[in-house]
């Protein structure tokens, strides 16, 4: 009996075609890595061999097939898992430990993370007082300092917009990891007003970060305290801290992903993306729907993670302020109905031009950032092999 | 022979400097009041941005509440005078006191927050509740706005009366006063001298309001509420525990 086959769907783009668009790629990789090809160890040169090939790997994928979504995820997880994997191991070797004792935050040793950014506004403006405990300049203990972050989050923030979110974030990747284990989601209805919720947080945040002139957030709130570092504990308040961070970090970036399907800890928590999706209104690039193609079979919406998809913003043809641009409604609209789109020009009009020109500078900012992030992180894992 | 809480009180005031005149007591306070006003508003504002977030838009109507959340704030300025001035400068001064008012007056803030979160959009200044949808807070309505302004001054004499730093330096001088009357004008104009630090809190009014900005504010003064209920009650808990 002769079987049934399925026709495989023609590929995107041909081989060729695909290999000419990643070549840019390639080379940006080569240029990013040489450096560390210069440097002594063999553990670096493999490490940045290996993140080399992977993105460029990728993004010959992107292009080959014309998803985006599928193959920026493995990335996105990597980077989500393997953070904190490099992090913890410098952390280690430097202080033995991962929690910061006071005399170090005293010192202003404590490494930059852009989370803090929208806390340091207020006291800066009105008393000139940057509220973190770090050193504004980088220095021999502290090569993370304040100046060097912040320059390079305003930086790729222009290019990115929210896309900072889906592309560069290393704590995103660890809650895309577990909402992708999961086959079909176990909890389907979400109250649509928990997208509200990170505004609420970040509004708590920055007030009350002026008023005590301490990144409320990192001292109380972030849930990825449990995956970096910590303020040591030693009192009743600390350890109040520390089972503040682990339950965050335990419900919104294991259990609720995996339930949802969702980036929980992203679409309903996080301060610093609701501060992020303000720069989606300046940034060129966005989504938008061909409402004479949609259908209104609300795939897309399903399939977002962050819920950065309405019945209204759709019928509008537009997706919602905190959406990150990942690229999962347009990979998962069988009718082409969503789109890539640059800014000024009309919708739906070369879709894939406004989609190379997005991944050209978000997948540059993503081999740069979390590129180096993953080769580090790789060469320390390498370094804990025994091998000869 | 006894000594006496009033002698205790003239003992304190005359080891005071030379009692300054009216006039240049209300110089220093008002002064005094310009210069710590951004920490005043630091720790005011927590409790006034939501509040004046849900507010309808416009500047008059801001002006309206920020005026009577303002006039709660002097009368707890000036029960505050009155009572500084007459136990003298151990209730600004003294530790255990200090921390027992700061932990009620931060529990009490929380309980107004969370009232006012909970309950404050069943019907007041043209928006009307919609049942089961927060999202949706308000439907206008065509009702004149109800006048309801008791929240407002409730927050206004907790945080009036919420022992902040630049409180407790005018609530030493204030007790050092020869009379009341020139411990409540001490009080009042060094108010002044802070109020006008709340006044870009009015520019609020320009900023467009929806159901969803409404949602957000509401969301925040639960979470301050929620702040305010933990530091105040774990002050409290503590003094009681260690004394």
């Amino acid at each position: 009996m002769a079987s049934r086959v399925l026709p495989r769907p023609p590929a995107f783009r041909s081989v060729g075609r695909s290999v000419l668009l990643t070549l840019p790629m390639a080379l940006w990789a080569l240029l990013m890595f040489t450096p560390s090809f210069r440097q002594p160890g063999r553990n670096s040169h493999i490490g940045a061999l290996l993140v080399i090939l992977f993105m460029t790997a990728l993004f010959f994928l992107m292009m080959r097939t014309g998803k985006t979504y599928r193959w920026r995820r493995y990335f996105f997880v990597a980077l989500g898992l393997l953070f904190p994997v490099g992090f913890i191991a410098s952390l280690v070797a430097v202080r033995g430990t991962m929690s910061i004792p006071i005399e170090r935050m005293v010192s202003g040793d404590t490494p930059f993370c852009y989370m803090v950014i929208p806390m340091l506004i207020l006291p800066a403006a009105v008393t000139r007082t940057i509220i973190f405990p770090g050193s504004i300049l980088p220095t021999a203990s502290n090569p993370h300092s304040i100046a060097i972050m912040i320059g390079l989050w305003l930086a790729l923030t222009l290019v990115v917009g929210k896309a900072w979110c889906s592309y560069i974030c290393f704590f995103g990747g660890i809650e895309e990891g577990f909402a992708a284990l999961p086959k079909r989601m176990k909890i389907r209805k979400l109250d649509p007003r928990l997208r509200l919720v990170p505004w609420a947080i970040l509004l708590f945040v920055v007030v009350l970060s002026a008023a005590l002139f301490e990144p409320v957030y990192c001292m109380w709130l972030c849930p990825f305290k449990t995956v970096t570092e910590y303020p040591a504990v030693h009192s009743v308040q600390t350890a109040i801290q520390m089972g503040i961070f682990i339950t965050l970090f335990g419900g919104l970036v294991v259990v609720l992903p995996y339930l949802t399907r969702k980036r929980t800890q992203c679409a309903f928590f996080c301060p610093f993306g609701a501060f992020q999706s303000l720069f989606n209104k300046i940034n060129l690039f966005e989504i938008r729907f061909d409402r004479e193609k949609c259908v209104d079979c609300t795939l897309c919406q399903t399939a977002c993670p962050t819920m950065a998809l309405s019945a209204e913003s759709i019928r509008e043809g537009k997706t919602l302020l905190n959406c990150m641009k990942c690229g999962a409604c347009v990979d998962s609209c069988k009718k082409s109905a969503a789109v890539w789109h640059l800014k000024g020009t009309k919708v739906a009009l070369k879709p894939e031009r406004a989609r190379l020109l997005f991944l050209y500078g978000a997948w540059a900012m993503a081999t740069m950032f979390g590129g180096s992030i993953l080769a580090n992180s790789i060469s320390t894992i390498i370094g804990f092999l025994p091998l000869r | 022979m006894a000594v006496t809480a009033s002698d205790t009180r003239a003992a304190v005031r005359s080891a005071a400097m030379a009692a300054p005149s009216l006039s240049t007591s209300a110089v220093e306070a008002l002064m005094l009041g310009l210069a710590t006003g951004p920490i005043c508003l630091a720790s005011c504002g927590p409790v006034v941005l939501p509040w004046m977030l849900v507010q309808p838009q416009g500047v008059r109507s801001h002006a309206r509440q920020l005026s009577i959340f303002l006039s709660g704030r002097l009368a707890g300025y000036l029960v505050f005078a009155t009572v500084v001035w007459l136990a003298g400068i151990a209730l600004a001064g003294a530790g255990n006191a200090r921390f027992w008012i700061m932990g009620g007056v931060q529990v009490l803030l929380a309980v107004g927050l969370l009232i006012y979160a909970a309950a404050w959009p069943h019907a007041r200044c043209g928006f009307v509740r919609s049942k089961n949808n927060l999202v949706q807070i308000g439907t206008t309505s065509s009702a004149p706005p109800q006048s309801r302004p008791t929240g407002a001054i409730a927050l206004g004499f907790l945080t009036g009366i919420n022992l902040c730093p630049p409180f407790l330096v005018a609530g030493v001088r204030a007790a050092q006063l020869p009379t009341l009357a020139a411990a409540l004008l001490f009080f009042a104009v060094f108010f002044v001298g802070t109020a006008v630090w709340f006044m870009p809190f009015l520019s609020l009014g320009v900023v467009r309001r929806t159901p969803s900005f409404m949602t957000v504010a509401r969301m925040a003064a639960v979470l301050l509420a929620c702040w305010y209920g933990f530091t105040g009650g774990s002050l409290l808990i503590e003094k009681a525990i260690y004394g």
